[in-house]
Formats: C-alpha cells, sequence, structure tokens
C-alpha cells in the first residue's frame, strides 16, 4: 500500500507544482524588464479557463489532433515517475530506466509533432521541422550526459546515477550542457522565443496554434511538466544530496530548482533569440559539453 | 510430431501450393498449411530447447543430405513462416488474378520457391546445399521484384538485384569452398577449434553482408524493394535480408572469427544504421524511404552482433547476452514492422496508384485502418515505447552502457578499454539514429496520411478489403504484444543466443528489468487509453465548433502549400550534403510579380552513383581499349604471335643466365 | 599544483574551441589573446623557484599575446572594415565539430604516448596537439587573412605549450626568442594587409588568388 501511496503523492505533487515554474520565469522577466508582470499563479488560471472551454477544431484534423496532446500528457507525467528525488529514490526504477525516461520524451514528441501536422498547414509544417531537427543534436547531447553519469556511477538507473556527490570540473562541464539542453527542450531563448507573436519564427507556438480548450490546456501543462522534469534532473546532477534528512533534501532539491528556473528567466530577458541558421552551432556546443564532461569522468576516475 | 514431421508437413504444403498455383483458394490454403506447420516446428523447438538433426542416407549433388534445426535456425523460421503467411493472404487482393492475369499465378510459384528455399537454406548443415537453396532463393525473388516487367525502372532493379546478388553469392562460393578445402567435406557443424579458418569470415562478411544490406554494399537495396510488388518487399524486408544476418550470425557462432572482426561488424552496424536513415530522410519516394530504414535497422542488428562479439572475445557474458539479445530480438521486431510498413504502403499504392509522398496526404479519412495501423508501424521503427522496437533498442543500449567500466574504482584501469570507448561512440551514434528515424516518420505519416489532399489521386481513394486488412492486424497486433509483454519472449532469444555461444547458458533467468519493462509499458499503454478517451469526452461536453486551419488571414491558401517530403527533412538533409548529393533543379521567378516556378530535389543512391558507376565505367573504358586488340586484321595477328614468342626467348634467355 | 595546471590548460583547449566557432572576428581575437595570457600565466606554476627570468619571459607573454598582437590585429581590422568571417571553407559547426574531435584524440593520444611520469597526468601534451591541431583547422578553414593570422597564433600558441614540457631543460631565453620572432611577424603581417587592402580593396583570399600570375 505504501509504494502505491507514495507514487500517486509524488505524482501529485509533481503535476500540482510544474505550473509554477512558467510564472517564476515570466516574473523574472517582468522584474528584469521593469514591469509589474502577469501572477507567479497565472498558468494555474489559464489551465482552470481552458478546461472549461469548448474546442473549436479545424476541418482538416484526425481523432489524433485530440488523442496526440493525451497520449504525450501521459507519457510526460509517467516519465517523472522515473525520476529520483533525493534519498528516497524514485517510485519506479529498474536498471534501464534512464533511456526509458529519454524515449518517453521521444514518444510525447511524436504525439505533439503528429497532432500539428494533423492541422495541414505550412505553420505547425514548420513548427514541427525545426523541432523534430533539433531534437536529433538534443538527443546525442542527452545520451553523453548520461554516458558521463554512468560511467560515474556504474549503473543505467536514474536512481543510482543522479545519487553520488559531484565536483569538480565535469560537474560543471555536464551543468552547462544539460542547461543547453533544458534551454532547447523547452523552447526557451535562445532557441525559441515562447513570446512570439510571428509565426514564421516559432517552434513550440507553430505547433499547437490550432489546439485550443481542454487539449491545449493538455499541452501547456505537459511543457511545464517538461521544464519540471529537466530542472530536477538537472538540479540532481549538481547537487550532493544523500547525506541529508528527507526535508532536508526536499528544501535543497525546491531551492535549486527555484535557482535554474529564475536563471532560465534570467537567460531569458538578457539574450535575444538566435537565428535558425545559427541555433545548431549552439546544439552542437550543448552536445560538446556533454563529451567534454564524459571525457572528464573517464579520464579523471571522478566527476 | 517431432519437428522433423512438422518440416515434412511444410514442405509438402508449399509444393502442393507451387503445384496449385492456377487456383488462388488451394493455393492459399497448401501455403498457410505450409507455413503454419513451419511455425509449430520452430515454436517446438525454441520452447523445448532441443536440436532437431536429420542424417538421412541419401545424396544430393554428391554431398549427403544433412539437415539441422536448433535455436537459432528456429527463430528466423518462425519469422520467415508469420510473414509468408501475412504475404500470402495479402497477394489475394493485392496482386489480384483478375488484374494481373498472367503474372499472379506465376508470381504464386515463385513466391512459394522463395519461401520454400530460404526455408531450406535455414535448416541445411551442409555448404553445398546451403549454396544450391541460397542461389535458388535469390532467383526466385528476382522473378517476384520484376513482375511489372514493362516498366524500365523495374527492369534495371531487378538486374542491378541479381548484379549484387550474384557478387555476394560468389563471395559465399569462396568462403564454401575454402571451408571444404580446409575442414575436409562440405558438412557443416561448430568448428571452433580450427584457429586457421578464421580470415575466412570477411568472405562471409562480404557475401552475407551484401544480402543483408549494409552500407556500402546495399546499392540493390533501395530500387529493389521499392519496385517490387508490396508484399514482395515486405517479405523481402523481412526475412530475405535477415538471411544474410541468419548466415553471419551462424558462422560466426559456429566458426572462428578474427580478433578485428567484432570490431568491424560493429562499426559497420554502427554507419548502416546512421548513413540509412539520413538517406531515407533524403527520399520522398514512400518505399523507397522504407528500404532505407531496413539498412538502418539492420545496422542496429549488427551493433549488437559486433559488440556481443566483442563481448564473446574479451569472456564478458554479462553486456554480451544483452547485446546479442537486443540483436536477435531485433531481426523479428524488425520483420514485423517493417512488413506492416511495407503492407501499409502496398495499400496506399493500391489505392491512389502513386508512391510519391508529396502528392498524397489527408488519406486518414478515407483509409483510416491503413493510416492506424501504418502510424502503429512508425511508432514501433522509430523505437517509442510501449512497442516493440523499444524493447530491442533498449537491451542493445543496455548492452552498450554495460560495456562501459563496471565500477568506478575500475576507472584508471579500464579507462584505457577500447570496448568502452567503442560502446560510448556507438551508443551516442545509435540515439543519434533513434532521433532521426522519429523525425522521418513524423515525416511519412504527416505527409502522406494527416493533413489535406494534395492531388486528385490522393482524394479519390479507398480503403483497403478484409484479406489486405488482416495481415496488417496480425503484424501490428505481434508488434504491440512484442512491447507489452517482451518477458514471454525472452526464453526463445535466450535460447537463440546459446546456440550462438554456448557459454552464455540459455535456461538463465529473463533478466528482471524486462518484467520491470513490460509492466510499465502496460501501464503506459492502459493510462494513454483512458487519458485520449477522458479528454475526447471532456471537449465533446464542452463542445465542439469546426473551423477552417489558422491561415494568419491569407486570401487564398491551397493544399499543396503543405509542407512537402522535400521539406520536411531539409534542415536534416541540408547538414548531411556532403554524402546524399542531391540533385536539385530549380526554376524560380526573378521579377517582382508571381509567375510560374518550380523546384525539384532528388537523393540519387551515392554509393551507386559516385563508386560504382565511375567503377564501372572505368572497367568498360579498359575494356574497350582492350577490344581495340581485336580488331580482325590477320597480319597483325600474326604479328602478336610474334611478339609472344620474343617474349617467350627473353624469358629463357632470362631465366637461363640465371 | 597538477589540478591548477590542467584548469587552465582546459580553459585554453575550450578558447580554441571558442575560436573556432566563431563567426565574428573581434571575437576570435580575444580569443586568442585569452589563451595567450592563460598560456603565458603557466611556466610560473611549473616552475618551482621564481628566477627573475621566469617572470620576466612570463610577464612578457602577457603583455606580447595578450595586448600588443591584438592592438596591431585590431588596428588591421579597422583599416580593412570588415568583422565577420561569412564563408569560410569549413563551416562552423563542422570546424567545430572537428576541432573537438582533435581534442578527444589528443587525449586519447596522449594516454597512449611514452611520457615521463611527472607529465603522465597533466594535460600539457594533449593540449598541446590540440592548440596545434586547432591552429591548422583556422588556417585551412578560413578565407580572411586575419583569421588565418588568428589562426598561426593559436598554432604557436600550441607549440609553446608543447615546448613547456622542456622547461627545466631549455634555457627561457629561446622562448623569449621565439615571441620576439612572433611580434616581429604579426608586424609584418600587419603592414602588408594595410599596404594589400590599400591596393586590392579587399583582404579576401579567395580573390588574392588570381595574382600568381
Amino acid at each position: 500500500m505504501m509504494p502505491a501511496l507514495d507514487m500517486a503523492l509524488r505524482l501529485a505533487a509533481c503535476l500540482l507544482l510544474a505550473p509554477l515554474l512558467p510564472g517564476i520565469i515570466n516574473r523574472v522577466k517582468s522584474w528584469v524588464a521593469g514591469r509589474r508582470g502577469p501572477p507567479v499563479l497565472q498558468l494555474y488560471y489559464d489551465l482552470a479557463k481552458l478546461w472549461r472551454k469548448g474546442v473549436v477544431l479545424s476541418t482538416a484534423v484526425s481523432p489524433g489532433h485530440v488523442a496526440g496532446p493525451a497520449v504525450a500528457w501521459v507519457a510526460l507525467a509517467v516519465a517523472s515517475l522515473l525520476l529520483p528525488l533525493g534519498p528516497a529514490g524514485a517510485p519506479l526504477a529498474f536498471p534501464g530506466d534512464a533511456l526509458l525516461f529519454v524515449y518517453l520524451l521521444a514518444l510525447a514528441r511524436f504525439c505533439t509533432a503528429s497532432a500539428a501536422m494533423d492541422a495541414g498547414s505550412a505553420f505547425e509544417g514548420m513548427g514541427v521541422v525545426r523541432e523534430v531537427s533539433y531534437a536529433v543534436i538534443n538527443e546525442a547531447a542527452i545520451i553523453a550526459a548520461l554516458l558521463t553519469l554512468g560511467v560515474q556511477t556504474g549503473s543505467v538507473s536514474l536512481s543510482v546515477m543522479l545519487a553520488p556527490p559531484a565536483a569538480g570540473a565535469g560537474a560543471a562541464l555536464l551543468a552547462a550542457g544539460l542547461f543547453g539542453v533544458l534551454l532547447a527542450e523547452n523552447c526557451r531563448v535562445p532557441f525559441d522565443d515562447p513570446n512570439t507573436h510571428l509565426e514564421l519564427t516559432m517552434i513550440h507556438e507553430a505547433m499547437v496554434l490550432d489546439h485550443s480548450g481542454p487539449p491545449l490546456a493538455a499541452i501547456l501543462h505537459g511543457a511545464a511538466l517538461k521544464l519540471l522534469l529537466f530542472a530536477v534532473l538537472l538540479a540532481k546532477t549538481v547537487l550532493a544530496l544523500t547525506s541529508l534528512s528527507w526535508l532536508a533534501t526536499m528544501g535543497a532539491l525546491g531551492a535549486s530548482v527555484l535557482v535554474i528556473v529564475v536563471l532560465v528567466g534570467l537567460v531569458e530577458s538578457l539574450l535575444a533569440r538566435l537565428a535558425f541558421r545559427r541555433v545548431p552551432l549552439l546544439l552542437a556546443t550543448s552536445f560538446l559539453l556533454c563529451v567534454f564532461a564524459l571525457l572528464v569522468a573517464w579520464k579523471g576516475g571522478r566527476l | 510430431m517431432t519437428p522433423g514431421d512438422l518440416l515434412l508437413i511444410s514442405l509438402a504444403g508449399m509444393v502442393g501450393g507451387l503445384l496449385a498455383h492456377r487456383s488462388p483458394r488451394r493455393w492459399l490454403a497448401a501455403t498457410l498449411v505450409g507455413a503454419g506447420a513451419a511455425l509449430g516446428a520452430a515454436v517446438w523447438t525454441l520452447a523445448g530447447g532441443g536440436v532437431w538433426d536429420w542424417q538421412p542416407d541419401f545424396r544430393l549433388g554428391g554431398e549427403l543430405v544433412h539437415l539441422h534445426l536448433d535455436g537459432l535456425s528456429a527463430l528466423f523460421l518462425a519469422l520467415l513462416s508469420v510473414l509468408g503467411a501475412a504475404g500470402s493472404v495479402y497477394a489475394g487482393e493485392y496482386w489480384p488474378d483478375r488484374r494481373h492475369p498472367i503474372s499472379a499465378p506465376v508470381g504464386r510459384v515463385w513466391w512459394n520457391g522463395l519461401l520454400l528455399f530460404m526455408g531450406l537454406v535455414l535448416v541445411s548443415a551442409n555448404g553445398l546445399h546451403f549454396l544450391i537453396a541460397w542461389e535458388i532463393y535469390t532467383v526466385c525473388a528476382y522473378f517476384l521484384i520484376t513482375q511489372e516487367r514493362r516498366k524500365p525502372a523495374v527492369r534495371q532493379a531487378g538486374w542491378l538485384y541479381l548484379a549484387a546478388s550474384h557478387f555476394g553469392t560468389l563471395c559465399l562460393f569462396a568462403f564454401f569452398a575454402l571451408l571444404a578445402v580446409h575442414t575436409g567435406g562440405w558438412d557443416l557443424k561448430p568448428m571452433r577449434d580450427h584457429p586457421e579458418l578464421a580470415p575466412l569470415f570477411w568472405l562471409a562478411l562480404a557475401g552475407f553482408g551484401l544480402k543483408a544490406g549494409i552500407f556500402p554494399l546495399h546499392i540493390w537495396l533501395p530500387s529493389a524493394h521499392a519496385n517490387a510488388p508490396s508484399h514482395v518487399s515486405a517479405i523481402m524486408s523481412g526475412v530475405t535480408i535477415k538471411m544474410g544476418i541468419y548466415g553471419l550470425m551462424r558462422f560466426s557462432g559456429w566458426l572462428p572469427t578474427p580478433a578485428a572482426a567484432g570490431w568491424v561488424v560493429a562499426a559497420l552496424g554502427v554507419e548502416s544504421a546512421v548513413l540509412g536513415v539520413v538517406f531515407a530522410l533524403g527520399q520522398h519516394d514512400l518505399k523507397r524511404l522504407l528500404a532505407y530504414h531496413s539498412v538502418e535497422n539492420i545496422g542496429i542488428i549488427l551493433i549488437g552482433l559486433g559488440f556481443a562479439m566483442i563481448a564473446s572475445a574479451h569472456g564478458q557474458p554479462g553486456w554480451g547476452r544483452l547485446a546479442l539479445a537486443g540483436a536477435l530480438l531485433h531481426v523479428w521486431n524488425h520483420g514485423l514492422f517493417k512488413a506492416l510498413l511495407f503492407l501499409g504502403a502496398g495499400s496506399v499504392l493500391h489505392a491512389t496508384g502513386t508512391r510519391e509522398m508529396s502528392r498524397l496526404g489527408g488519406l486518414w479519412r478515407a483509409m483510416p485502418w491503413t493510416a492506424g495501423l501504418f502510424t502503429l508501424g512508425a511508432m514501433a521503427i522509430a523505437g517509442l515505447p510501449p512497442l516493440n522496437g523499444f524493447v530491442s533498442e533498449w537491451l542493445v543500449f543496455l548492452g552498450l552502457f554495460g560495456a562501459l567500466p563496471a565500477h568506478p574504482a575500475a576507472l584508471p584501469a579500464a579507462g584505457h578499454d577500447p570496448a568502452s570507448w567503442a560502446a560510448a561512440t556507438a551508443a551516442i551514434l545509435l540515439g543519434l539514429t533513434g532521433a532521426l528515424a522519429l523525425a522521418c516518420f513524423v515525416k511519412v505519416c504527416g505527409v502522406v496520411f494527416l493533413g489535406l489532399p494534395r492531388s486528385e489521386a490522393a482524394r479519390q481513394v479507398h480503403e483497403c478489403g478484409w484479406r489486405m486488412r488482416a495481415p496488417m492486424l496480425l503484424l501490428g497486433a505481434l508488434c504491440a504484444g512484442i512491447g507489452l509483454a517482451p518477458v514471454l519472449f525472452w526464453p526463445a532469444v535466450a535460447c537463440a543466443s546459446a546456440v550462438w555461444e554456448p557459454a552464455w547458458l540459455a535456461d538463465a533467468p529473463a533478466p528482471a528489468p524486462l518484467l520491470a519493462l513490460g509492466a510499465f509499458h502496460l501501464a503506459l499503454a492502459a493510462l494513454a487509453t483512458l487519458a485520449a478517451s477522458a479528454l475526447w469526452h471532456r471537449v465533446k461536453r464542452n463542445g465542439l465548433a469546426r473551423a477552417g486551419t489558422w491561415d494568419c488571414g491569407y486570401a487564398a491558401p491551397t493544399a499543396r502549400m503543405q509542407y512537402t517530403a522535400g521539406s520536411f527533412a531539409g534542415t536534416i538533409t541540408s547538414w548531411f550534403d556532403w554524402i546524399l548529393r542531391p540533385h536539385r533543379h530549380s526554376h524560380l521567378p526573378r521579377d517582382p510579380f508571381p509567375a510560374q516556378a518550380s523546384y525539384e530535389e532528388h537523393t540519387p543512391e551515392t554509393v551507386l552513383e559516385h563508386v560504382v558507376q565511375p567503377a564501372g565505367a572505368g572497367v568498360m573504358w579498359v575494356s574497350n581499349l582492350v577490344r581495340g586488340l581485336q580488331h580482325g586484321r590477320l597480319q597483325a595477328y600474326l604479328f602478336y604471335l610474334l611478339l609472344g614468342l620474343a617474349g617467350l626467348i627473353v624469358l629463357a634467355l632470362m631465366g637461363g643466365g640465371k | 599544483m597538477t589540478d591548477t595546471l590542467n584548469l587552465f590548460i582546459g580553459l585554453a583547449m575550450g578558447l580554441n574551441l571558442l575560436a573556432l566557432a566563431s563567426s565574428r572576428l573581434p571575437s576570435v581575437i580575444r580569443a586568442a589573446a585569452l589563451q595567450g595570457m592563460v598560456l603565458g600565466i603557466l611556466p610560473l606554476l611549473i616552475e618551482h623557484d621564481w628566477q627573475w627570468m621566469v617572470v620576466l619571459v612570463s610577464i612578457g607573454t602577457i603583455a606580447v599575446k595578450g595586448f600588443v598582437i591584438p592592438h596591431l590585429l585590431r588596428r588591421a581590422l579597422r583599416a580593412a572594415n570588415i568583422d565577420r568571417e561569412m564563408k569560410p571553407l569549413i563551416g562552423f559547426v563542422p570546424s567545430l565539430l572537428l576541432g573537438a574531435a582533435a581534442t578527444v584524440g589528443a587525449v586519447a593520444l596522449g594516454g597512449v604516448l611514452p611520457l615521463l611520469p611527472e607529465h603522465a597526468d597533466s594535460l600539457l601534451v594533449p593540449g598541446s596537439f590540440a592548440t596545434v591541431v586547432a591552429g591548422f583547422l583556422m588556417l585551412m578553414g578560413r578565407t580572411k587573412a586575419i583569421s588565418q593570422v588568428c589562426g598561426y597564433l593559436i598554432l604557436e600558441n600550441g607549440i609553446y605549450l608543447f615546448g613547456l614540457l622542456l622547461i627545466n631543460s631549455t634555457p627561457l631565453l629561446v622562448e623569449a626568442g621565439i615571441l620576439l620572432d612572433l611580434t616581429v611577424a604579426v608586424f609584418v603581417i600587419g603592414i602588408i594587409m594595410d599596404r594589400i587592402q590599400k591596393e586590392f580593396d579587399t583582404l579576401d583570399t579567395n580573390k588574392l588568388t588570381t595574382l600568381h600570375e
């Protein structure tokens, strides 16, 4: 009974806390720009409103247009069960779950991309092309990061990989690489501007142009959940969290996720979005940072 | 009921179907009986772990007949029977007698011949009979590919296939002949204790690799699989190229291999996987694209096999077993989902009459079954949970990660272990391949089935009949089944692994992660279905309205403005321009006002165009020069005689002087 | 001490990749200058007793590589009125990936070579190989003369780094000599570039190939 309760509680916590992160990012951006900005809980209000609204579907779409966001959301929610949170470990852990995590993200991407292509519009096509093309380099970066953690710990399970203390240049390189991957996967500046209104410059926003109502709520919540997953992953890679009590661990994890999210907000405020032809260069840089972290872990015998 | 009896029934069924080729129903019944019996024999062997060996006293071609069915053969035989049955049912509606009165009955003869002789290759334990069966099934496949001989593209594809296959068979002739010379007989059995046989592996790699379609020996594959009728493409991609894998696995297990063999196989696997999917992205012909994906998946199988060979050479069963299990399971999985995809593509071709993706679109409306099953196959080949493609790729990944240094304390010593460096590189490139495959199949599903129809051909479509749907449903169900309950299939894979490397125990229990993975997949599938229906329910409750797609206020949007296959893959193909070398023809407007414009991009087969054809042209040039010597003038021939005589005298003088 | 040394050399290797990936010429010059300064500090870290000669050469290296040479290059940049590398022969992403591959290869090679025990743990040898290859990549892959000069500077940094292995046996006077040679070379190149720009109104080496008649 206890494991099931534990799993349910964790899932509920992840689902409830996720929409807070985009709110914090927007607040940071407003603060830098000297504005009051929307309330931190704005995404909660938006989700509640969307959940109650009716839906306008394009005449071109198939049932996959509504099923796609649902399956993508489930994939992300289930992936959150694989992430360990401090000494309590993950609710579901077995050797190889790190790769399952990566491929669940790929499943979410496939579903949202197919739902976007459904609308039969060149705008969605544009967004999908960019999303799946950049995902290629991101995947290489994530696998390199997993290899680094695997070399460090000798395991392929996230609970074991993210446990030991990290120190030194290797951890810094890995953190920088994973931060770049976080920005790219969650469609943040400098890869994609979530506030742009020009369809020709969108990646993620273009893919959801024709969604509305509850499916759009599922997509927005899923995006927030993905941000939470990457932030927790990044936080656990650089922090040594095994030696503290449960409460202190949760506190430290929460604080580091907050720091990461604030950093994302600062990057969004201070950098401009890159021209699309420059994006592969930046993605290749994050990939190489992860590869060099792997090299340091290999050569140094410690991270 | 021993496997021998079942195999005899299978033989009778196949031959009966061959004789009854004029009557479609009797042919189908006989062929299904044959396929079913073969499946039974294979399952009996895999479940029981036994070996069936038959050495009767009669000779065929001067050699004693020796048939042998063990776990490895049985795994491939089971795949052959399932796909053979599926393809036979499909062919009834896809290539019916009333539309092809001549080629349909004749095609059935060749079909049964193909299945029969592939089965014989799998059970032959005599080198000569192996070669005879190999050659006969290659010829049967040639006739199956060229069923539409009127089209020049089909004829060219068949010719290329025949030429390439015979080159491979030549290598295999050399391999088996040298093997016979060294071991004193044509009989095949485990021969690990003859280290002088090791260099023969390279001949086997060339011959079997050509049949399997390793890059750069794959030049025949795209055109052959694209131009063949779809059920033939399905069986060829599903089973025929696996015959090459069977040969490699059989002879790397029974014969000693050179030390570098594992590395070479793994390297070939990695480059086939990456380059196969890159070429697939550049295609706009639906079946050609699927053919290149076969090259990619053969690469993945070889990554698993190569690393298993490295592990076996270094004596590390832990991760070697996982890599080999991944390779063997991927043989099955790829057979299933590639056949599903080809049958789906056949359905599309049957309905629209074109393979050109950029003329299709919006097919889901009239062909929901085909669209749904094709999407299922696409998700499987992209390696997405909870389907079978993910399970085998996951096993290969586990094998690669296992090759990394096992314990932090062992790092300084293991840092120089080349196997771990290679495994890390292979893992990164395998991940890259997975992401590229995902991009390619989002493109295929999106451009072909979703959106709006781009041409008249795509508007007037109809769903295929039940005889084409049933095989696809069967294959789709098997894909989902292996994904949701992989533990059930583990004993078969373990049995085959044990044949390859007897030191790795067959009755070791399934690795615990597989059980957890299966449970996870079941939960994921259940939750996904639940969530989708809940969301639909909510949408219906809140109210549903329909409107046009958002077009940003543009006055006259058309279906042709959607992304085409070429434009979708444009970003990624521009990164790989150096190997794809596409041909681009564009006629763009120069004036400020709108005018007629065209743009066409085509990715030819680079190895064929830049390596094989120039080499062939070089050979022809030299031959033409040499032909100049044969002009018919008697005086010159006398001169040649005199020259030859003079040369001999000089040689004799030089030799005598010593 | 080895850790600090490795940190600085790691920084220098990172600056290689930064120079390879940048298309803006001021960034490339800055990267090469910074790399020169970082490597200039190294003799102070390797030599345990600081003679006045070591300190002098170190300060000289930092001054020349960090300030004098970049100043000359920036003057040439202003005269030529360009600030970007538009069409390199080897694209930015491929040259970045090649530079990274060279770094990984150099580390692997360093592990295989028979080095003295005191050098086996440090990144001196891999760093020097990686920097030399990065310098070559810039020299081969860029069309603007100023980028090629920066590539030459990075190449010299790599050779200098390798020379640090012999710091105990080579008199530092040799290092000082190399430094003087470098300064004079860049000064002369600066004058030549100025003349070329005035005469042909371009510093694009693609166009300069027609001068060979």
